[in-house]
């Protein structure tokens, strides 16, 4: 009883630098894993260093780090098969771009309308389900005899590959969608389209947006699929020109680049999810 | 007001069977009164609340507000979820103002009610707050602040104090009450409870499972009572509350029938 009724000031003011806590999280929830990568990374090409140094490898298959560094300047200095560094990168760019704008915005719609409707499922489901298992590389020819060898088809290959994960993302969305949520906003006077811009699309962000982050990732995977039909420009074309002249150092450059270009978008991904979904997880 | 007229409601169940879950009940609900249903777990409660907001067509029977038929969730039954519905990704005051959003209330207009609805339910401060930002009481009474932003003619609430602690749920029984006293809403009240039960209704209708029907009936005045003198201590000291207490103790507990109902009316 006398705990309630005390009033000890040394318990009510607080200390001048309070300790600042936080609820424990489960799973990860931002704890910073960047120093962990910096290491795994750095041990990596230590151990590549150390392959290519003692020949454990023979150098055609793999070089070793400093050769592929002296090719990537090389490479940005002079160009290679016909066109600078950053001419490859930006067409390859320019592809990624494209296709994913294209595919979100036909996927988010198209999923969320097969989450709510069933006509839109019923008509969508079987074609979808249907193409999307199907590797890039299956239908590579039939793109390019539909649509030629320009860049419509390189495009609308990426668009396929990235547009069911966004699709599948946004209707996996709505399903998620607490039964609760909706009530309530009826019961305060909401309509459909009310319901539709305020309870449904931003319960589905969450999903939309790791969709997204799947879709260009898939993207980068098939990117040297797409610049397999007759491409003059493109990091994925590059790589394979270099491999026809077993230039391994070339490959290796290629891989990097396209590397980092994916962690880059990756991590802008994240960015916006922070930014769009801060709430992500917390009720 | 709010007439419940014969309503029945069977679901079915997944192995084909068929539940009944609601059986004829009728229920009225005056201005100024506070009906509370109470009855052990799954004899209908919620059923009976979810066809008043009108999320669940009845099989058989009537419910009207005002002479006209309640078919579907209106902003004029404002309901109080169990579990609170807030949307994590809106400012508390912005999760009062919904109802007034979709209503098309302009921006200046609608923060100055919210942040009036707040002070009701005693959040000032808060309006700027996420709702993760809450405790579970806090967040609570946002939801109720929320269901009255519309005016609504009447307010369903579902179990919403089943879980808080003793203590907030008692704030919360008195903040209840008085913003009941001040805006002389209708309120339609679910507790498991025969406490809260008693201390909250002007009316308190009890209900049995299998299948879930109203037994019994009693009309009260302790909570006019607390309004006006706001002493709980004599309440809940009274020998007249004692006695509806293990009255309806008994009800509750006793082995169900279908034989006719009960109908107690201690006045
Ligand atoms: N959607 C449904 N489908 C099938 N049966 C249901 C459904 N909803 C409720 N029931 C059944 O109807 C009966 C009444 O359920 P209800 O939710 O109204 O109970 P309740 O009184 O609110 O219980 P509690 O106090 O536990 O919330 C229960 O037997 C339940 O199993
Ligand atoms: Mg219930």
């Amino acid at each position: 009883m006398t705990d309630l009724t005390r009033r000890d000031e040394s318990v009510i003011a607080p200390p001048a630098t309070p300790k600042l806590v936080r609820l424990h999280p489960f799973g990860l929830d931002g704890a910073r894993t960047a120093p962990i990568s910096l290491a795994t990374a750095l041990v990596l090409v230590g151990a590549w260093f150390l392959v290519a140094e003692f020949r454990l490898v023979p150098p055609l298959f793999l070089p070793g780090p400093q050769e592929v560094l002296a090719q990537f300047l090389a490479i940005a200095e002079e160009g290679y098969a016909g066109a600078t560094l950053w001419e490859h990168v930006s067409a390859s760019l320019f592809r990624i771009f494209t296709a994913a704008f294209v595919a979100a915005s036909l996927g988010i719609p198209l999923g969320l309308a097969m989450g709510l409707n069933r006509w839109a499922k019923g008509v969508f489901d079987t074609p979808i389900e249907f193409y999307w298992p199907l590797p890039p590389l299956a239908y590579l020819p039939l793109m390019i005899i539909w649509l030629g060898i320009g860049e419509v088809s390189k495009i609308v290959l990426l668009t396929l590959a990235m547009f069911a994960p966004v699709c599948l993302s946004a209707q996996a969305g709505v399903r998620a969608l607490p039964i609760e949520r909706v009530n309530a906003a009826l019961s305060l006077g909401a309509t459909r389209w009310q319901i539709f811009r305020e309870i449904v699309l931003p319960s589905a962000l969450p999903e939309i947006l790791t969709g997204l982050r799947i879709g260009i990732g898939v993207g980068w995977s098939t990117l040297v699929a797409a610049e397999l039909i007759a491409a003059t420009r493109g990091i994925g074309f590059m790589i394979m020109s270099a491999s026809h002249f077993l230039a391994t150092d070339v490959v290796f450059v290629g891989i990097g680049v396209i590397a980092v270009w994916a962690f880059a978008f990756s991590y802008g991904m994240r960015l916006l999810e922070a930014w769009l979904v801060p709430w992500k997880g917390k009720l | 007001m709010l007439q419940v007229h014969n309503a029945s409601v069977f679901f079915p169940a997944r192995d084909g069977r068929v539940v009944h879950a609601l059986d004829r009940a009728s229920l009225d609900i005056d201005a100024n009164s506070i009906v509370v249903a109470l009855g052990a777990s799954g004899c209908g409660k919620s059923t009976l609340l979810n066809a008043i907001a009108g999320f669940l067509p009845l099989s058989d029977g009537s419910i009207t507000l005002d002479g006209r038929p309640v078919e579907r969730p209106g902003a004029d039954r404002g309901v109080v979820f169990q579990k609170d519905t807030l949307l994590p990704w809106k400012s508390v005051a912005e999760n009062v103002a919904l109802g007034l959003k979709f209503a098309g209330v302009p921006a200046r207009r609608r923060r100055e009610r919210a942040e009036e609805l707040l002070g009701l339910v005693g959040l000032d401060g808060f309006a700027d707050s996420t709702p993760h930002e809450l405790s579970g009481g806090m967040r609570q009474r946002v939801g109720i602040a929320r269901a009255l932003a519309t005016d609504p003619k009447i307010l369903l609430m579902d179990e919403p104090f089943g879980a808080l602690d003793s203590l907030t749920r008692e704030q919360m029984q008195e903040l209840l009450i008085d913003v009941w006293a001040r805006t002389g809403k209708r309120i339609f009240f679910i507790t498991h409870s025969i406490e809260e039960a008693l201390f909250l209704g002007t009316t308190v209708v009890v209900m049995s499972p299998r299948p879930g029907r109203i037994v019994a009936r009693f009309e009260l005045d302790f909570v006019r009572q607390f309004a006006a003198e706001r002493d709980v201590r004599a309440i809940l000291s009274s020998p007249r509350f004692a006695e509806l207490y293990d009255e309806i103790r008994d009800i509750v507990h006793r082995p169900h029938h279908a034989g006719p109902h009960h109908e107690g009316r201690p006045q």
